[in-house]
């Protein structure tokens, strides 16, 4: 794109920024609980609104889609993958895997520029 | 009435704000394409650790491919796979997205057998 006002830092996808918001939400909203069945659906609730939450308040020109996983671990494996159609000069993902001893929890974070 | 058929605009700002009806994203159509490459891939498929992760990004190419072939002028698409092995745990998948409501939309399918489960997500965001 030639639009150079685009690609600049603060108008950017910048993963670690991302990173660390997920990382957040997800220990906000799970953090050391174990795994029980009624929660997951609070949890899985709770940590995509707040990482939207905080990623609308970067006040960059993205849209955003959160995706959230949460799965009990018992030894089964799990795997993910994700392909995009989109323009990756501006546009961006980011995932982060986290666990506990109890459970996997895998939030991907979408950002299309507008 | 007549219609001009005029070249595709370059990937720049054309000022379009809103897809043409015929060219929305509609979730139902969607939804059938994402069924049909599921079935295709892993209707006699058993859990492989290490094929699954193979499975997983042919099925997202395959649906991000039909996708493009379907023809949503100025729709940029994510396609989410998840492939998962079926011993009775417990699973849980939300997404939530912040996005134009009125162009923006997404469509998902399952499949189950004995040994695997399978979500595919798509998402097709309008570029204005």
């Amino acid at each position: 794109m030639d639009n150079d006002f685009q690609s600049t830092e603060e108008t950017a996808f910048v993963v670690d920024e991302v990173t660390n918001i997920i990382k957040e939400a997800i220990e906000g909203a799970i953090g050391g609980n174990a795994y029980q069945h009624n929660k997951v659906n609070q949890w899985t609730s709770n940590v995509v609104e707040q990482c939207l939450n905080q990623l609308t308040k970067l006040g960059k020109p993205f849209k955003y889609i959160v995706t959230c996983v949460i799965m009990q671990k018992n030894g089964a494996g799990l795997h993910t993958a994700s392909s995009c159609f989109w323009d990756n000069q501006t546009d961006g993902s980011c995932t982060v895997r986290w666990e506990n001893k109890t459970m996997y929890c895998i939030v991907s974070v979408f950002g299309l520029a507008i | 009435m007549t219609e001009v058929e005029e070249p595709a605009p370059p990937p720049s700002n054309t000022y379009i704000i809103r897809p043409n009806f015929q060219h929305k994203f509609r979730p139902v159509i969607v939804k059938e394409c994402i069924h049909t490459v599921l079935q295709e891939q892993l209707a006699d498929k058993q859990y492989q650790a290490d094929e699954v992760m193979e499975w997983t990004k042919k099925i997202s190419d395959d649906i991000k491919r039909k996708l493009k072939d379907m023809g949503y002028d100025r729709y940029k698409f994510i396609v989410q796979v998840v492939i998962g092995e079926q011993r009775g745990e417990g699973v849980k998948m939300g997404c939530r997205c912040f996005w134009d409501s009125d162009t923006d939309n997404y469509a998902q399918d399952i499949f189950m057998n004995d040994s695997l489960f399978c979500v595919a997500a798509a998402f097709g965001v309008f570029y204005y």
